[in-house]
């Protein structure tokens, strides 16, 4: 069987016209995420909630029973879809965030979270576009550290602290 | 700060959680403000993760009872083999003893906490369709509340939780996760243990 060179031709077009978009799908930049870290300590020593928290203190009111809470850092950092990125946070605890791959509104991504040398928890979520997921729990200074832990694949993210006017203790 | 040649050694036995605490502290602090070895642990990451995904995982649905199958076609001696059936039949006869025992118990255990409501369940009169007919206020009034908390709330979606996660690894026994889908939070509390 032999196929006439008009035949060839037209198959080598169509098989062209296939793979063109995924050949510019693969050239395509990785997405990007960006990740927004708040570390807040907080505590029962009725000082209120820091100004600075304004966005997330009705969540932060809502979700715990403490009467201050204060913000004691502010990260962000932004990374392609497969590559880690590190935060250093207060209290000694350095975080890891790995965006994975951006499944609709979702974000899927590992988070390890280490207590000084220690690796306290690994996790691997979908997070939502512009969700927060909160990690809570280990002592700081006075009271108990609260990390909140925002993704993004856009520009902006709504439930962030202030971030020019956020410092780290 | 080490240098990257040194940390390139050790991110492979990093990722897999085998170094030495002071090892672990000096790649991740190092990972913290290295871009080019935190590259490459991703790539560690990401090609460990392929991996694990791709190794075929063998078929082990009746590989016991197979084994057990042909261990009991070995060939036993004429002893062993009298001695394997006599263990069978007194098993056999302990065990019909021991369920009819057990049957009989659960009986007479059903029979004797069963009693009291039985009378009650007999005796039933207009107390008891008060209690109901309040107990039915009471549901209402906690619907009436339920659905009055549930107005003043934000106007997030219920089932929207804003994480879904897959997997989560900790030392701490403590942990506790819960969704709050009204707030579109998702919690993980660590407690400190003692």
């Amino acid at each position: 069987m032999t196929l006439r060179s008009g035949s060839l031709a037209s198959l080598i077009i169509a098989l062209t016209a296939f793979a063109m978009p995924g050949f510019a799908h693969a050239q395509a930049k990785p997405k990007q995420v960006t990740v927004y870290i708040d570390s807040v300590m907080a505590a029962d020593t009725n000082e209120g909630t820091d100004p600075r928290l304004a966005p997330m203190s009705a969540k932060l009111r809502g979700l715990f029973g403490f009467s201050t809470y204060s913000l004691i850092g502010h990260n962000e950092g932004q990374t392609d879809c497969g590559k880690m990125v590190a935060f250093i946070l207060p209290g000694g605890k350095i975080l890891h965030v790995q965006p994975r791959a951006i499944d609709g509104d979702m974000i899927a991504m590992e988070i390890v979270l280490f207590d000084g040398t220690r690796p306290m928890m690994t996790t691997d979520l979908k997070l939502k576009n512009n969700g927060t997921l909160i990690v809570g729990g280990p002592r700081y200074e006075q009271g108990m550290m609260i990390i909140s832990i925002g993704a993004s694949t856009g520009e902006s993210h709504p439930m962030q602290a202030t971030p020019a006017e956020a410092n780290t203790r | 700060m080490a240098e990257c040649g040194e940390i390139s050694m050790m991110l492979g036995a990093f990722e897999d959680s085998e170094l030495e605490p002071n090892e672990m502290q000096e790649v991740a602090f190092h990972l913290a403000r290295c871009e080019s070895c935190t590259g490459i642990l991703g790539d560690y990451s990401t090609l460990g993760r392929n991996l694990r995904s791709i190794a075929p995982e063998p078929k082990l649905a009746g590989f016991s009872s197979a084994v057990v199958a042909r261990v009991e076609r070995l060939p036993q001696p004429v002893l062993t083999r009298i001695e394997r059936w006599l263990w069978r039949q007194a098993h056999s006869v302990g065990s019909g003893i021991a369920w009819s025992g057990a049957v009989a118990a659960v009986a007479v255990a059903t029979i004797i906490l069963m009693t009291p409501y039985a009378e009650q369940f007999a005796n039933r009169g207009p107390h008891s369709t008060t209690s109901i007919a309040e107990t039915g206020h009471e549901a209402a009034t906690a619907a009436n509340q339920v659905a009055q908390a549930t107005a003043s709330e934000p106007t997030m979606a219920d089932n929207d939780s804003h994480a879904d996660i897959s997997r989560l690894e900790s030392e701490n026994h403590s942990v506790a996760v819960w969704s709050e889908p009204r707030r579109g939070t998702t919690v993980i509390w660590l407690p400190d243990q003692p």
